[in-house]
């Protein structure tokens, strides 16, 4: 499997699959993926209220949803999306957990008010990490760009690249 | 500055003056807390740090997983003893001798008001009872914390809540949280302050519950105030000198809500999510169950194993349903066999485990069928939470899903 892994982010453009509101992080990572070989773990998320949806995900989607993504757990459930090719996640919010497992996964995710209204199933979304914005079809949205330090997790491939390069990791147990 | 953000600000690495929301703080940690789980994500056990920062602020503790429902857990939570080995940690708690962490917190003496708490689970929030402040945080942000013992927190929105009057005997702390959640719904990156005279009527295990729940509101802190309940707590548990946080005069709150407690009826939760699907009991008919569930880090303490047992003394579970009650820790677990409400559970049908998170992540100790309606005391409801996504998972009060449990059907009084 393809790893989506973003550097020197400048521009992200992407189909949207559209969610709705509260998408918890049991969704997107099953108990049963606790177990599973990493392979195989994306191919869960979402089965419970969306079977079949994690076999038609291509590399470089975006996830546009509504309020509250990611409520719920610490399990890895940015790593489930990220995995299956998710190149973003657009929420109107974003729990504050999720968001810094997501950052520290190196998965962009970003609380965009007013997103989910605006934009359908199968649009294709342009995100310009330059200048803020979103476009989709004629439509622009400005959003509020995370912190610096978190980008910079983001465009390492996530924090434990940077504990890695920072030689504070050490053998297999 | 409020509480949340005293706190902030006085762990904050650049000594400023004070902090307001928007603002990002670097803190130390005070106590960073790693459950068995943690073994189950690949990086920490192929690249766990070299060292902890201080060893001493490290404590190891096995509760979601105890004990081990399969090989592939078994073999990988024993990496984590290893590591407890390897890093000579005291506070280790192996199967048998502690239980679910925010519980096993309180009893040990971690928590002491004013500090910062970082753990591996995302419950983390339950510290907010003791005038401290917890975030549950991803294994590789543990990790960095391990190393080094610091993280960051972006300061947030507070809103308070203040509590008047005396909940009435039939209703419990859980029935507070889902009339909160119904009141207010979701606030992701704001906090709660606890406020008003209601408050002293509330005992510790009543507000570890409520700030426990808050974790489902997607509130980042929710934190209560310092008085004499939680002194006589912490004096009790033999923990002296400490340094509480009281908010400023003239400390800015973004909202105010106020609720009466004495309004509050035993509620429920219907399946799948908490906000906006709570409803009282009194109104939702009558609704059938197979599955009654009491435990986790929200309700698994001694005053909801006291409350279940009298319900059940001298009564029978329903023949349609399994009851399954789940002590938070060991201390509780011999607590109530010591008081009888162990016998008292399990004379009437009901059978009691270890200590564990068990049922409430559907790992062991309880996993729900596809044709399950379950009435639990846990903390989510989430579609397949417990098990089969086809199970419907109704959450209570512990008194709540006793009374179903004898009844057949979602009962509050």
């Amino acid at each position: 499997m393809d790893i989506f892994q973003v550097s020197d982010m400048k521009e992200i453009r992407g189909k949207v699959w559209k969610f709705g509101d509260d998408i918890n992080t049991d969704l997107m990572y099953p108990q049963i993926c606790y177990t599973l070989k990493e392979e195989e773990k994306p191919y869960y998320a979402m089965s419970a209220n969306r079977p079949g949806w994690s076999k038609l995900v291509k590399k470089g989607d975006i996830i546009v949803a509504g309020k509250n993504f990611g409520t719920g757990s610490s399990r890895p459930a940015a790593d489930n999306l990220k995995n299956l090719g998710i190149a973003c996640v657009l929420a109107e919010s974003i729990n504050g957990l999720f968001l810094r497992n997501s950052v520290n996964s190196g998965l962009l995710s970003l609380g965009v008010p007013g997103i989910s209204g605006r934009v359908n199933e199968e649009d294709i979304v342009k995100i310009n990490m330059e200048d803020n914005t979103i476009t989709i079809n004629n439509d622009t949205i400005k959003f509020t760009p995370l912190p610096d330090f978190l980008m910079e997790i983001i465009e390492n491939g996530g924090i434990i690249n940077i504990l890695k390069n920072k030689k504070l990791l050490g053998n297999p147990l | 500055m409020n509480t949340i953000e005293k706190i902030l600000k006085n762990h904050s690495i650049d000594k400023p003056q004070e902090v307001s929301p928007g603002d990002i703080v670097t803190v130390n940690v005070d106590k960073a807390i790693i459950v068995d789980m943690a073994a189950l994500h690949p990086e920490f056990i192929n690249n766990p740090p070299i060292k902890p920062f201080d060893k001493d602020k490290i404590a190891i503790i096995f509760d979601h997983f105890v004990p081990a429902p399969n090989i592939e857990i078994a073999n990988r939570v024993d990496k984590l003893r290893k590591l407890a080995r390897l890093w000579n940690i005291t506070d280790f708690y192996d199967i048998g001798r502690g239980g679910i962490s925010h519980v096993l917190s309180s009893e040990k003496g971690w928590l002491k008001p004013g500090s910062i708490i970082a753990n591996t689970d995302s419950h983390t929030i339950s510290t907010g009872a003791f005038n401290v402040l917890g975030r549950g945080l991803g294994t590789p942000e543990l990790m960095g914390i391990i190393a080094t013992g610091k993280t960051w927190f972006m300061v947030g929105n507070t809103i308070n809540i203040n509590f008047e009057n005396k909940l009435p005997e039939k209703s419990s702390a859980k029935d507070i949280f889902f009339k909160m959640v119904e009141q207010i719904g979701d606030i992701p990156n704001d906090n709660i302050e606890f406020h008003g005279e209601g408050i002293k009527y509330l005992d510790m295990d009543q507000r570890s519950s409520i700030s426990t729940m808050c974790a489902e509101m997607s509130a980042e802190f929710a934190i209560f105030p310092f008085d004499g309940i939680l002194s006589n707590y912490l004096e009790a548990h033999s923990i002296h000198n400490v340094n509480p946080i009281y908010p400023d005069n003239d400390a800015i709150y973004s909202k105010t809500y106020d609720m009466d407690l004495n309004e509050i009826e035993p509620m429920v939760a219907f399946p799948d999510r908490i906000i906006n699907n709570v409803k009282p009991v009194s109104e939702i008919g009558k609704i059938e169950i197979n599955s009654a569930i009491v435990g986790s880090c929200a309700n698994g303490r001694l005053s909801d194993l006291k409350d279940i047992a009298m319900v059940l003394k001298n009564k029978k579970v329903n023949r349609n349903v399994r009851f399954i009650v789940t002590p938070a820790t060991m201390d509780i677990y011999n607590e109530a066999l010591r008081l009888g409400y162990i016998s008292d559970i399990v004379e009437s049908g009901a059978i009691v485990t270890n200590p564990t998170c068990g049922a409430c992540l559907g790992g062991h100790m309880g996993v729900s069928s596809e044709n399950d309606v379950v009435i639990s005391s846990t903390t989510r409801n989430f579609k397949g939470r417990m098990g089969s996504p086809a199970s419907k998972i109704y959450l209570g009060s512990s008194r709540t899903v006793a009374l179903s449990a004898v009844n057949g059907y979602i009962s509050g009084e």
